[in-house]
């Protein structure tokens, strides 16, 4: 056995029943930092608004964390989720229907203005539906396909959502003349977050949105967490290690595959109508093929499956593409004496890191015990495969 | 003793009857709706169906660029069981390497016959080498290292890939479309056949394709390279112990299939007089389309797959709307995955582990 | 039943009601025909073993019966039941459990998560109970848990390897995890596949002793395939004999040893 295959092995399996102190101590601190972090900055500071969007994208990676790093189905086209939940925002949560005249939950200013206005605590939950719903449709294709297959099958999934997101101006593949999503211009103005006892969210001050995103993101945490160790989450490790064996034990694969993708849209879905609000806007453009590579990059990052691992890979990621690159990296090319703007060099930079990770640490940041034992055993069948040719 | 197996019951669901006919048929009937709803349509507008033939010609020339792209992909898929998502931006910069090796090689449209043929051979054989050994350093540098870790690691390392590759494309020549001078006069009508015109693109494509097709087939067949391909794909250690350098032959699988792409990549550039950085992604989800829908590891499938595809995404083109031909195209290879995942000249794969 | 049918059970010896009849199974993959008509019945609590040269056709027969493949003819029934067109994981609720001839564990799954994934059919927790975890579903888990390291305990496997994850396992011990795992689900038919494959004499010796106190304290029954004659001869109240995916031979296992169609296929015509 190998330096490489023994630096995986770890005999002892995780354990279910609760970490050790140290790491629930760990995450408890965490977690208060978190909430005490805005007070350190101005309300309306930039550092805030990355902050927020940062957890937005630990929302989205924990969602498809479901699906890849639990089920092991290789999800690409996780952008569609996104889109359904920030469309049904945009759909309910605007003056978009400006011919219809429904208000449900919503304050004294937004009651008047034409349109849909339901309170997001309300889209919150049709938003889960509608995405679940949709994850469900696109799961089923892919049941009896294999690994690489699903991959390609979910892409195309997601383009085809992308292409309709961007084309349904005017009709949908040229049926009607509908005005479904408005294109790139896209629906905007969105109504703000309008939370009960609350005073109504600004886009000046960014602090309540901040604390939303992150009251959304310890569920969806939790939510991880419980599923993990739960009766679905051992079924998800089994049909991820042998769907043969699994269904051979009684592990219903085809509802247990569904719940899968049901469960990550869903919380992708609640994702994107948070983030639509945010930004008040909701346009094709937001919905491109890159952000199910980002997605997915920050859960590889952070170690596929690995709960924590995947919380750390989405704040990096998010704060290596907003800040590092733009802010931090842009001046060195000039300080060097080239003359190129860097953010050119933005998606070239992501494919090499993405190389990178996968040649040198495809176990990820922290990486999940089970797929470490996984990469351990592919790694030690090469191997034995390559002894046997020499 | 016993009696013969008189009344046998066939217990065979319903279902699973229904199922294998939707299987054989259902893939077909699906690719034959759009020409057979809109041939309908022109006999009721026009009378006759040449805008639909026109449409299938304009198809077939097309669908001769993603054949190329797709046995690219079928190829190494059948080899390593990889999507080589980088393949069809590696076929991007195909088609801008012919394009800068035109200004290099000073051809422009009053190049005279002579002249532009030898100089468009010489650009045609570089641009396939040049995508031959990028593709073949590709796999030795990003896929060759995690041959054996899980699926999801080479295929993230090739998105990577892809995203260096369109940077490349973007620095080079920008973000918009660049126009390709119209060297060949590519919509110059030659002849028409029975109210279809063919041009000079078209004749082009056919004139590229189908040599590379053939010598490719035949190598694959005939060669002891092609064998140990061949061998390779079926079982790996098995050929290992046959004393087939796996590493050599799949190497190799990769330089050919980069070939194919570069000249994908020029007949491109003269057929649509256009590249641009991201023509690659469409390009690669729709020639691997036309793979899978082939049936993917099968190389007359790849080219058979291409044509087929190139055919609907032109009926698309012409009658939907460009803008919605990829979620069309799109649309179609998850109805191929849903109805016959192998593919129209794939095996069926084995029921149970 | 017809006459025909009166004539097929008269021939057979004495039994008790079956818990497992197949009735013509036949199983054909394009050109080949691996399974061919094969009728047969599993009596309740009884030990009954398949044997046959190697291609025979009996992991293909054992497939068909869990549902793994659908058979091109012919028909399933488990306790009563016509499962034919069952899937697997519907076949294990109703009671029927398996091991397989290359040990399929979760690899990186310790023992006990191997045992409690066996035990899923048998569990309740909705997706929301998952989440939200009630005391039942805490109950559940808990009970389950216990469940698990006592039929551990039960195969055989010392407990200071039930959380060791399941690879890392002796071959004995991944067996009898396998066991203990099938087990899990309360089945009322047991199907091990090849079960003292990799054995030496005393083991096997062991796992028979084992089987025959399966049968008896929990009422299963138990279908094997086998190879070792010893374990065949020694465990089996009955034997069906397989060759070229056609039975040729069944009964009482002394009878079927001295059958000539049996000898015939396993060393060949002789003379």
């Amino acid at each position: 056995m190998s330096a490489i295959a023994a630096r995986f092995r770890e005999v002892r399996a995780p354990g279910a029943a609760g970490g050790p102190l140290a790491g629930r101590l760990l995450a408890t601190g965490a977690v208060l930092f978190a909430i005490l972090l805005p007070f350190g900055f101005d309300s309306g500071s930039g550092f805030i608004e990355d902050c927020t969007v940062a957890l937005f994208y630990v929302v989205m990676a924990l969602g498809l964390n479901i699906v890849v790093g639990f089920a092991g189905l290789l999800d690409l086209g996780y952008v569609a989720f996104f889109a359904f939940g920030a469309y049904t925002m945009g759909w309910f949560g605007s003056g978009w229907f400006n011919s219809a005249d429904i208000h449900i939950g919503v304050a004294e200013q937004a009651a008047r203005l034409p349109g849909i206005h339901l309170n997001w605590l309300l889209i919150l939950p049709l938003a889960a539906l509608i995405a679940a719903f949709m994850g469900a449709l696109l799961g089923f294709p892919t049941l009896r396909l294999r690994g690489d297959y699903i991959a390609i099958v979910t892409l195309a999934f997601g383009e085809i959502v992308h292409t309709t997101a961007v084309n349904s101006d005017e009709g949908v593949f040229g049926i009607g003349s509908f005005n479904l999503t408005n294109g790139r211009a896209g629906i905007t103005p969105v109504d703000k977050i309008d939370l009960p006892l609350v005073e109504r969210f600004t886009s000046l001050e960014l602090r309540p949105w901040y604390w939303t995103a992150l009251g959304l993101a310890l569920f969806v945490l939790f939510v991880n967490v419980r599923l993990r160790d739960s009766r679905l989450g051992r079924a998800w490790v089994a049909i991820r290690e042998d769907e043969v064996a699994a269904i051979s034990m009684g592990v219903p694969t085809v509802r247990v595959k569904l719940l899968a993708y049901a469960l990550g849209a869903a919380l992708g879905g609640m994702a994107g109508t948070f983030y639509s609000s945010f930004v008040n806007t909701v346009n094709a453009d937001q919905f491109e093929f890159s952000f199910s590579i980002f997605v997915l990059a920050m859960i590889i990052l952070g170690g596929l499956g690995s709960i924590w691992g995947v919380v750390l890979g989405a704040i990096a990621l998010t704060f290596i593409n907003n800040r590092l690159i733009p802010d931090v990296l842009n001046d060195v090319p000039s300080k060097v004496g080239l003359d190129f703007d860097l953010t050119e060099l933005g998606f070239g930079i992501f494919g090499f890191l993405l190389v990178i990770m996968m040649v040198l640490r495809p176990q990820g940041l922290i990486p999940e015990s089970r797929h470490k034992a996984e990469l351990a055993a592919a790694v030690e069948e090469g191997e034995l495969a390559t002894e046997a040719h020499a | 003793m016993e009696s013969a197996s008189v009344t046998a019951r066939p217990s065979r669901a319903r279902a699973d009857v229904i199922r294998e006919f939707i299987s054989k048929y259902g893939l077909f009937a699906v690719l034959l709706l759009l020409p057979v709803a809109y041939g309908i349509q022109d006999l009721r507008d026009d009378g006759d169906l040449s805008r639909l033939a026109t449409n299938m010609k304009d198809g077939l020339s097309n669908g001769a660029i993603w054949a190329l792209i797709a046995v690219g992909y079928t190829l190494v898929y059948g080899i390593i069981e990889l999507i080589n998502f980088a393949h069809g931006d590696l076929f991007m910069l195909g088609s801008f390497v012919a394009f800068s090796l035109m200004g290099t090689v000073g051809l422009t449209t009053s190049t005279g016959g002579i002249a532009l043929f030898f100089g468009l051979l010489l650009i045609l054989l570089i641009s396939m080498m040049a995508c031959g050994a990028l593709n073949t350093m590709i796999e030795r540098v990003g896929y060759r290292p995690l041959r054996s870790a899980p699926k999801l690691a080479p295929l993230i390392t090739a998105v990577g890939f892809s995203f260096i590759l369109q940077n490349v494309g973007l620095l080079w020549l920008g973000g918009s479309h660049h126009g390709v001078p119209d060297l060949i006069e590519s919509q110059h009508r030659l002849f028409t056949i029975v109210g279809v015109p063919f041009t000079n693109g078209d004749i082009l494509a056919l004139a590229v394709t189908a040599p590379l097709v053939f010598v490719l087939v035949n190598f694959i067949n005939f060669s002891r390279i092609g064998r140990a391909m061949r061998a390779t794909a079926q079982d790996p250690q098995a050929a290992r112990l046959m004393g087939i350098s796996v590493d050599t032959t799949i190497s190799f699988t990769f330089l050919l299939g980069g070939l194919m792409a570069g000249a994908a990549g020029l007949i491109y550039a003269l057929y649509q007089t256009d590249v641009w950085f991201f023509a690659g992604f469409t390009a690669g989800l729709i020639a691997f389309t036309a793979a899978v829908m082939g049936g993917i590891g099968n190389l007359m499938g790849a080219v058979i797959g291409g044509l087929i595809i190139g055919i609907i995404q032109q009926i698309s083109d012409n009658r939907i709307g460009t803008e919605w031909t990829p979620a069309i195209v799109f649309a179609y290879l998850v109805l191929i995955m849903v109805f016959r995942p192998q593919g129209i000249l794939g095996e069926q794969t084995r029921e149970a582990g | 039943m017809t006459t025909a049918e009166h004539e097929r059970e008269a021939a057979l010896p004495p039994r008790g009601p079956a818990i497992l009849e197949t009735d013509h199974l036949t199983k054909q993959f394009g050109g080949l025909t691996a399974v061919d008509g094969v009728s047969f019945r599993v009596p309740e609590h009884s030990i009954v073993s398949i044997i046959g040269p190697n291609g025979a056709g009996k992991t293909t027969f054992f497939n068909m019966l869990t549902g793994l493949y659908k058979p091109s003819l012919g028909r399933v029934i488990f306790d009563g039941e016509d499962v034919t067109t069952k899937r697997p994981d519907q076949i294990t609720a109703l009671g029927v459990a398996r091991t397989f001839q290359n040990i399929r564990l979760f690899g990186t799954m310790s023992a006990v998560e191997n045992v409690l994934v066996g035990q899923h059919a048998r569990m309740k927790a909705s997706v929301f109970g998952s989440i939200i975890r009630p005391p039942r579903v805490r109950r559940e888990e808990k009970d389950g848990r216990e469940k698990a390291r006592e039929l551990l305990a039960y195969v055989g496997v010392d407990k200071r390897r039930f959380d060791d994850v399941a690879s890392y396992l002796s071959y004995g011990d991944q067996r009898r995890v396998e066991i203990a795992r099938a087990l899990a689900s309360d089945p009322k038919l047991l199907l091990l596949d090849e079960p003292t494959a990799g054995m030496n004499p005393q083991e096997s010796e062991r796992l028979t002793g084992f089987m025959r106190k399966l049968r008896d304290e929990r009422e299963l029954a138990i279908l094997l395939i086998e190879h070792d004659m010893k374990v065949v001869m020694g465990v089996s109240e009955e034997v069906t004999v397989l060759d070229h995916g056609e039975k040729i031979s069944e009964g009482e296992p002394a009878k079927v040893r001295s059958d000539p169609k049996v000898v015939e296929a396993y060393l060949g015509k002789q003379g």
